[in-house]
């Protein structure tokens, strides 16, 4: 109950700004105009040429796709706790029945509410892709989970940030400080240190343990014809990438969302000290005669 | 009742309240009086639940505060010193998200929003958008707001701050009402007249610490030693200086520069010594016009500048 008036109150706010609108339209107008830039750069449309054009364009509208859900979904979310408190209305919702289940989760799902309008609003663009052939459902499905993922980690990431954090403008720039480093240092660890990505008995392409939760590697594994790629998990096991990136991904929010309703209610530190003598009781000391 | 005993609270460097007591009885306008940082919006704060106290204890009758903090959501409307509104919100929209998160059920929001709308009188703005209402509209609002969820004990950290004289009677009249339906309103204010004319009760706060409490009268009685009267004659104001000189329970007689007629007294004793002193004016044909103690609300105020001496108000 308190949860859906949280939710009825952020989605009323949200849409009724005008800046929700024109991010979809900016949105939808640079996926489009890439989208044609690349169509119109092609020679012609014939034969086995057009699977190869749809599986190029879909691989180009993913990997936009997936750096504006980077770029968006912490505008939607990393204000979301502290701009209540800078607005001054922290206090009233404190005082209401509002758990911090509800605080965190409403808030939560309004900001993502938002990037997966995003990603819902790209899939007539995605479409055009079936126009030429090229991609398969199953394929279009797992680069749908991996955007989902990707909008659900960054959302709960900004949102534990705004939590943590008094002031809107510094959580804004940890959170995306955060996509930067989580999305760029596994490839820069690559490049720098020259770490190879050697081909296993069977044909796959291993990339190492830091890739095993990155959202470009992920993404690509889930693109056509990149089936080949793998990377190394625990005890010489390896995995698919966007498989094990959806699992730590679960995760993580999972981690993120509780510390988020911990830190969302006031004193944190002096509600974990008395928690803490709760369960560990102190030392006796010993008094000798 | 509500019942605070040896409360203290320190933030860092700062002792905000210290072993500071009181008792607020059900149905009163408690105020509480108190220059900047005296520990007001920090007693209110800790009264809503929203802060704890680093020692002491606060009950409402049989309950502790920080046992039950729920139950505390549940009897306490609390309205801070600010707005805090969502500007793009209607006013029937901000009240019904209040009702939403006090868990009021949904089938009872349309009728809640109406009545409180009627009782703050803004039923007629109900689909303007919050960031159009003038200020004193907007205080009426966050009372309704405060209200939404029909709490015992209302916590107002100066309502009347930053409002016309009229927003001001009319919030006045507000408070008057919600005291008329039972409810107990602990209020700060630094507007010493408008207090003594709201408030039962007043407890003036300096440092943190309890300077004096009570019914007004008490306190005025209290801190100034007696009441003081202004006396207006038509004529012949010197012989009424002489006479109220002679009289035992009179001191301090002075009549104003500017009128002559008008006169100030100390006066320390019960209304039938006071009833005498009339009667010693009449009885020696002097033609008393008014006869009345000054206003309380005047008095608080010299009250509060005499215990607050040499702190800073502004």
């Amino acid at each position: 109950m308190t949860f859906a008036a949280l939710l009825t109150k952020e989605l009323r706010l949200r849409l009724r700004r005008e800046r929700s609108i024109w991010v979809i339209i900016i949105y939808l107008l640079v996926m489009g105009l890439l989208g044609f830039l690349f169509l119109s750069r092609q020679n012609g449309y014939s034969g086995d040429v057009l699977s190869q054009v749809g599986g190029q364009l879909y691989i180009l509208l993913s990997v936009v796709q997936l750096l504006l859900i980077m770029f968006i979904t912490p505008a939607f979310t990393s204000t979301s706790i502290n701009g209540e408190k800078e607005r001054q209305t922290y206090d009233l919702l404190l005082c209401s029945r509002l758990s911090a289940f509800s605080l965190v989760a409403g808030k939560l799902v309004a900001g993502l509410a938002n990037a997966l309008l995003l990603i819902a609003a790209s899939i007539p663009l995605f479409s055009l892709v079936f126009f030429f052939g090229g991609v398969s459902p199953q394929e279009f499905a797992e680069t749908t989970l991996v955007f989902v993922m990707t909008a659900v980690v960054v959302g709960t990431f900004s949102l534990f940030c705004s939590t943590l954090l008094n002031r809107p403008q510094v959580s804004t720039v940890l959170s995306y400080m955060f996509c930067i480093i989580w999305a760029l240092v596994p490839w820069l660890l690559t490049l720098l240190l020259a770490i190879s990505t050697p081909a296993t008995g069977s044909g796959q392409t291993a990339f190492p343990f830091p890739f095993l939760w990155n959202p470009i590697l992920a993404l690509v594994s889930t693109l056509p014809g990149q089936s080949q790629l793998v990377v190394r998990a625990v005890a010489g096991h390896v995995a698919t990438p966007w498989k094990a990136y959806t699992i730590i991904s679960l995760i993580a929010t999972a981690i993120l969302f509780l510390l988020s309703m911990w830190f969302v209610k006031p004193n944190p530190v002096g509600r974990l000290r008395s928690l803490t003598r709760r369960f560990v009781p102190r030392k006796q000391s010993t008094v000798t005669a | 009742m509500i019942k605070i005993e040896h409360l203290n609270k320190r933030y860092r460097t700062v002792q905000a309240l210290q072993d500071f007591s009181l008792e607020i009885p059900r149905g009163s306008i408690y105020g509480l009086i108190g220059p900047n940082g005296a520990g007001k919006t920090t007693l209110l704060r800790i009264l809503a639940a929203l802060i704890s106290p680093t020692t002491g204890k606060v009950w409402f009758d049989d309950e502790e505060v920080s046992m039950v903090p729920a139950l505390i959501q549940r009897k306490v409307g609390y309205m801070p010193d600010f707005f805090g509104v969502y500007p793009d919100l209607t006013t029937v929209e901000y009240l019904e998200f209040y009702a939403g998160i006090h868990n009021i059920p949904r089938q009872k929001h349309t009728g809640t929003v109406n009545d409180l709308l009627e009782l703050v009188d803004l039923s007629s703005k109900r689909d303007e958008l919050v960031e159009t209402l003038s200020r004193g509209m907007k205080q009426r609002l966050c009372l309704a707001r405060a209200l939404v969820h029909d709490p015992e004990v209302l916590l107002l950290d100066e309502p009347a701050s930053g409002l016309d004289p009229r927003a001001r009677v009319e919030l006045r009249e507000l408070l008057r009402t919600l005291q008329g339906m039972g409810k107990t309103i602990i209020i700060s204010s630094h507007i010493l007249l408008e207090m003594a004319e709201m408030c039962s009760d007043v407890a003036i706060i300096q440092g943190g610490k309890l300077v004096v409490s009570g019914d007004v009268e008490q306190v005025t009685h209290r801190i100034s030693g007696g009441r003081q009267l202004e006396i207006r004659v038509l004529e012949r104001g010197a012989d009424a200086v002489t006479a109220l000189k002679r009289m035992g329970a009179i001191s301090n007689v002075t009549a104003t520069e500017e009128n002559e007629n008008l006169i100030q007294a100390d006066f320390s004793g019960d209304d039938r010594a006071l009833h005498t002193v009339l009667a010693e004016l009449i009885k020696q044909d002097i033609p008393v016009v008014s006869f009345a103690p000054r206003s309380s609300g005047g008095l608080l105020e010299e009250v509060f500048m005499s215990v607050t001496e040499g702190s800073s108000t502004s």
